[in-house]
């Protein structure tokens, strides 16, 4: 195992990192606010079947990635109306919600393509070869060949965090997941914050399906979606709720993943399962309270908010 | 505000109570200004409709002689109202200057500007005295410097009057000093200050007039000068007595119940209770008398093992039972009757036939299955017994009324028959028949030869019901008297923090530490 | 402004108003999907007819309706025992493939040419069901002392652990329990080890009997046990129970064991009565359709085998429907989980009603400060 193994693992390791990075930056908005949504799974498999669509039919791929960022948008107006107006649960909406996204993804693939083949290829992202970037040794291949989509989510990382922590509508947005009584007192509308949360975070999870599709995998299969969006809610946590953290929180997710796969061909005897299960594990341990980590969620998460 | 702020005539309604009947209060500029009364004497409520978050029913504020409208907190802050309330509203994450800027959007565009907000902050904070490091997250700060990060929020926002909801609740003596100092620097920058309380010692210290309020209704408004200690704790507490219990006299049996020095902290680990001790009969009601937050609940629940005890000792016919479980306190012959009666007391979702062995499940069962039989059979004979009212035992507690809740649960506790009873507040929100009924349930209980401490903050129930009234105040017990003889007055003003021992009554004792050789006779 | 809707004193939330809001909801939900058979030109009745004809209308189809609604049971079965416990659990996945895994080794260990030799059924049987049991409620009591003793988040926690739980079986099926060959899974259970066949004609096997015995257990516990009445003060209100003297702690920890059992149970019904293998992905989502099948009984586990049926019935004709009338099977997950949501939503109801004060032109003001 030379330069090659490690320049192979990483390249893998920040790809995969990507759409659920994406995934992931949204969410953290929606659980600074107090909202735990847990339907970016299903949210992330109508993106990516939006997208798909889009692509197969137009060939635009920026226009697909849009496509796919509002009908995230769209369905989690279901969802935030659930949490915020309703104040049902957020996880039995949540859960339920994957179950009908499933549903539907599935019904209207096949409305769409009916018993037509699969076509064979789509409009893709590709790779960007940045030139003598790209040429460097080592960090060449892994930092500067991505496809342009892995550099917009690494730009979002930063936006996400600014948003967050230096404008008022971050500050406002997470007084509402800290504190709603203040807030409320402060004069902000905490519903309109959960609502904002909830739907940014349907808008990432769109895109991230728009990711998996028009930049990894290429096509659609029911399938597509096995857990990235469980993965993020993972990813938020392990990231402390904090768009940059998280970011190097995906990388170490995407490292693991991209280790088995890599070990798996040069072959060890070491269980890619243990491999594939170390990052959960560590978030459980990081969630656990064990290490005081309850102490570092937003201290309203998933406590609806009466407003007396 | 240039002069003056005017409520005049405030009415307001909740459900089942008049909390504010017909007040009136004026605040000159520059002045500090005492709202004055006990629980329940609709001072906080008056001050929240003057913030906004109610709305009166009838009346009208004035701010310099022009009628102003108060829909809601932001038309408080709006018109230079500000309100510094008991619970902080503060996110304890964030850091001060994130606090004050919550909700302002400043600087025009959506951006952030913390520096300019820090520099203001602490500009205004070296002014006033504040003595505030923007950059430091509130949850790590002392209470005290908590309270004036709120009191910067105002500041802040230019508030002239400044509603303080009895501020000193949570303070050292210490910290105590430095608000009053920055208070008084306020009154000099020409701004006002209402500070809501109970306690007339800082009462005289601090204002400069005074308005007592007592029952909903504005009493009397009185600069410091002109007014006693006395003259003021007559017209906060003194009303007549509507009720009267039948109170058989008897010589107390043997003591049951003993507390010994019993120190208990809260949360944050401050102490509630500093050393606490006094000892309990058969067939005794001994009182606990103070306006709430004094350490009472923290002296129930510690007493039941609820909550952590940090040292002292509880006897129950002398076996120690200080660190054991509640589920043991009971089955030694201890229970409890908690304030909260609707999140504490009861599960408010379950059958009233379920929460009538609540406590005691392992009773009402044959090994490891619920003698459903034997468990109705106990509802309905509690139900009877108790008079509780309009419901059968399979509908929710949470359907009942107040009162009928308070006399279920009384029954229950009393019907598991402990040597030792604990109740706290038992007649709060009950109408007249309720309080009658629930007041002959504990004469009855200290006629079985019970040991009851009694905790309240009114002095009615007291006076009718206990045998000795010990009063606490601000975690200590600072005297004791015979219930017959004792005057309102006398507990009002130690309930106020008034000095022990300078007022006439009967075996006076006072603060904590009560010697054993002292003829046996402990407090 | 008056609102619209006004919140109601007292909930209603009489056995009717539950059912009521409940079966309008699933009525709701077919109007709806029958939109979607519009599509394929199918009118809703035939289509419904379809699905509803082999599940229910046949003896076969009945049959694999039970053969799917047992694990679905199961599954319910444990999330009512955990979340009115006030423990909210999700790792049935896990706990399913953990039970699913413990079984097949029991029954590999009694398979001919392995040590200690085949053992008779009626010991095989009880020790498979006990050991599906406890492995998962191990697994599932280890986020309930987390849970208990460290305050960690168990809904995060539980929902991790699933995967976690599904890598440990990748591995057992792809090394130490794998079977000759190259395919991830284990060999075919000795037939020994096959749950018995109940029903002539059909493939209904005994796992269903294993989960009504379990609804009639968790019913029992719940209603007729002191523990249940703990369990049940538990999730109502904590506090209320620490002042009834009740172990809080130790009641979470013992409800996430049941629970855990439960789902347990359910992987082991899975493979020794209809897959007799286990294999990756054993588990086809049950742990998430055991769930959503406990919500729509609302939590109640007396409703739950008819969920349970209706639901294994609803797949069962799903893929008759995709055969005969070519209408995607996937619509029946539609269909299930629009249910659930518009009983969410519909629950609604019981809480608020229409405000008449918003019609009105003034409106009072007293309405508003209604506390």
């Amino acid at each position: 195992m030379g330069s090659a193994f490690i320049v192979a693992w990483l390249s893998a390791s920040l790809r995969l990192a990507g759409p659920v990075l994406l995934a992931a930056l949204g969410e953290t908005f929606a659980e600074q606010s107090g909202v735990l949504n847990v339907g970016i799974e299903g949210t992330i498999l109508l993106g990516a079947l939006a997208s798909f669509l889009a692509s197969y039919y137009t060939g635009m791929i920026w226009l697909a990635l849009l496509v796919a960022l509002l009908i995230g948008v769209a369905a989690n107006l279901l969802l935030a109306w659930m949490y915020v107006s309703l104040r049902a649960s957020q996880v039995v909406a949540g859960l339920v919600f994957n179950v009908l996204a499933l549903g539907v993804a599935s019904t209207v693939y096949r409305w769409a393509l009916g018993n037509s083949a699969l076509p064979e290829s789509i409009a893709m992202f590709h790779p960007l070869h940045l030139g003598a970037l790209s040429n460097l040794p080592l960090i060449g291949p892994v930092l500067f060949s991505q496809t342009l989509l892995f550099y917009l989510t690494i730009a979002l990382a930063f936006v996400a965090h600014f948003v967050l922590f230096r404008t008022n509508f971050g500050l406002a947005l997470r007084s509402s997941g800290e504190n709603p009584a203040t807030a409320d007192s402060a004069g902000i509308s905490v519903s309109r914050m959960r609502y904002a949360g909830t739907l940014i975070s349907g808008a990432a999870a769109g895109m991230a399906g728009g990711y998996l599709v028009l930049a990894q995998v290429g096509i659609f299969r029911e399938t597509i979606v096995s857990g990235q969006g469980f993965i993020a809610l993972g990813i938020v946590i392990f990231g402390r709720w904090n768009p940059l953290k998280a970011a190097v929180a995906a990388i170490v997710f995407g490292a693991c993943d991209a280790l088995q796969l890599s070990l798996q061909i040069f072959g060890t005897h070491i269980p890619p399962q243990l491999l594939l299960a170390l990052p959960y594990i560590v978030t459980i341990l990081a969630i656990s309270g064990l290490f005081g980590g309850k102490a570092v969620q937003p201290a309203a998460l998933m406590t609806p908010y009466v407003k007396e | 505000m240039q002069h003056s702020l005017e409520m005049r005539n405030i009415v307001k309604r909740f459900p089942g109570v008049l909390a504010n009947d017909h007040a009136n209060l004026t605040i000159h500029a520059g002045e500090i200004h005492a709202l004055l009364g006990e629980n329940g004497a609709g001072k906080s409520t008056l001050m929240q409709i003057l913030y906004g978050f109610y709305v009166m029913d009838s009346g009208e504020i004035l701010i310099d002689g022009e009628r102003v409208h108060l829909g809601s907190p932001k038309d408080a802050i709006a018109l230079g109202i500000g309100m510094v309330h008991q619970e902080f509203m503060l996110v304890r994450r964030f850091s001060v200057v994130e606090n004050t800027v919550l909700g302002l959007r400043e600087g025009g565009g959506p951006l952030l500007d913390l520096k300019r907000a820090s520099e203001k902050l602490k500009d205004l904070s070296h002014r006033h005295g504040l003595d505030l490091d923007p950059s430091v997250e509130v949850g790590s700060l002392p209470v005290g410097v908590q309270q004036r990060v709120e009191i910067v929020k105002l500041l802040y926002r230019d508030a002239r009057l400044l509603i303080l909801d009895e501020p000193t609740a949570v303070l050292t003596p210490q910290e105590k000093d430095r608000l009053f100092a920055i208070l008084r620097k306020l009154r000099e920058n020409g701004r006002s200050v209402v500070i809501v309380t109970h306690k007339l010692k800082e009462v005289m210290e601090l204002a400069d007039r005074v308005t007592v309020m007592r029952d909903g209704k504005v009493v009397a408004t009185r600069t410091i000068g002109s007014a006693s200690e006395q003259e003021l704790t007559q017209l906060m507490v003194g009303r007549e007595v509507n009720l009267h219990a039948e109170k058989s006299s008897r010589p107390p049996g043997a003591p049951v119940l003993k507390v010994e020095e019993l120190r208990v902290g809260d949360k944050t680990g401050r102490e509630k209770v500093r050393g606490v001790s006094f000892e309990i009969r058969a067939g005794e009601i001994l009182g606990i008398a103070g306006v709430d937050g004094n350490g009472q609940s923290e002296l129930a629940e510690a007493l039941l093992h609820l909550r952590e005890i940090k040292g002292g000792r509880v006897l129950l016919n002398g076996a120690d039972v200080t660190a054991l479980s509640a589920a043991k306190h009971r089955r030694m012959g201890m229970c409890y009757i908690p304030a909260d009666r609707r999140h504490l007391g009861s599960v408010t979702e379950m059958s009233v036939a379920d929460n009538a062995i609540l406590g005691q499940q392992r009773k009402y069962a044959r090994g490891w299955f619920r003698d459903t039989c034997a468990a109705r059979n106990f509802a309905d004979g509690l139900v009877a017994r108790f008079g509780v009212r309009r419901a059968s035992i399979d509908s929710p507690a949470g359907k009942l009324s107040g009162g009928n809740l308070q006399k279920l649960i009384l029954g229950r506790e009393i019907m598991s028959g402990p040597a030792a009873l604990i109740v706290e507040q038992p007649t709060r929100g009950l109408d007249v028949g309720a309080v009658e009924a629930v007041w002959k349930e504990l004469l009855q209980a200290r006629e079985q030869g019970k040991a009851i401490l009694l905790i309240s903050a009114e002095l009615e129930e007291l006076l009718n019901l206990a045998d000795r009234i010990a009063v606490m105040f601000e975690g200590r017990i600072v005297g004791t008297f015979d219930a017959a003889g004792a005057s309102m007055e006398e507990i009002g003003s130690m309930m106020a923090g008034g000095a022990s021992g300078e007022i006439g009554g009967t075996a006076l004792t006072t603060a904590m530490q009560i010697p054993e050789a002292r003829n046996g006779e402990t407090v | 402004m008056a609102k619209l809707f006004e919140r109601r004193l007292t909930p209603l939330d009489s056995p009717l108003a539950i059912s009521t809001t409940t079966s309008a909801a699933f009525l709701t939900a077919m109007l709806v999907t029958s939109f979607l058979f519009l599509r394929y030109g199918a009118s809703p009745l035939q289509a419904y007819a379809a699905l509803f004809h082999e599940p229910f209308g046949t003896l076969r189809g009945f049959g694999y309706s039970l053969v799917r609604a047992s694990p679905l049971a199961l599954v319910a079965l444990g999330t009512i025992v955990s979340w009115r416990s006030g423990f909210a659990y999700l790792g049935f996945e896990g706990c399913f493939v953990i039970g699913a895994a413990a079984t097949a080794w029991l029954a590999l260990l009694g398979a001919p040419g392995a040590q200690p030799g085949p053992m008779p059924s009626f010991l095989f049987f009880p020790l498979a069901i006990l050991f599906g049991f406890v492995a998962a409620g191990i697994w599932a009591a280890l986020v309930g002392i987390v849970r208990a003793r460290f305050g960690g988040n168990e809904v995060l926690i539980s929902l991790m652990s699933n995967y976690v739980a599904i890598f440990i079986l990748q591995y057992l099926v792809s090394g130490p329990m794998r079977a000759p060959g190259s395919l991830p899974e284990t060999r075919l259970l000795p037939r020994a080890t096959w749950l018995p066949f109940i029903l002539p004609g059909t493939r209904a096997h005994a796992g269903i009997l294993i989960a009504i015995a379990a609804a009639i257990l968790a019913w029992m516990l719940l209603r007729k046990v002191t523990l249940g009445y703990e369990l049940i003060v538990t999730g109502f209100n904590p506090f209320a129970a620490r002042y009834a003297g009740i172990d809080v702690p130790r009641r979470l920890e013992l409800a996430a064991f049941f629970a855990g059992g439960l789902g347990g149970l359910a992987g082991m019904v899975e493979v020794l009565g209809s897959q007799h293998r286990v294999m990756d992905g054993i588990s086809g989502g049950m742990g998430f359709v055991g769930i959503v099948v406990a919500l729509l009984a609302r939590l109640n586990p007396v409703a739950v085998i008819p969920t349970a049926l209706l639901y294994g019935g609803m797949s069962v004709g799903a893929d008759a429907m995709q055969r005969h009338a070519d209408i995607p099977s996937s619509i029946t997950f539609i269909l299930e989980s629009l249910a659930v949501l518009l009983v969410l939503a519909f629950d609604a109801l019981r809480y608020y009603r229409l405000n008449p004060a918003f019609w009105r032109s003034a409106p009072p003001a007293a309405a508003e400060e209604l506390k």
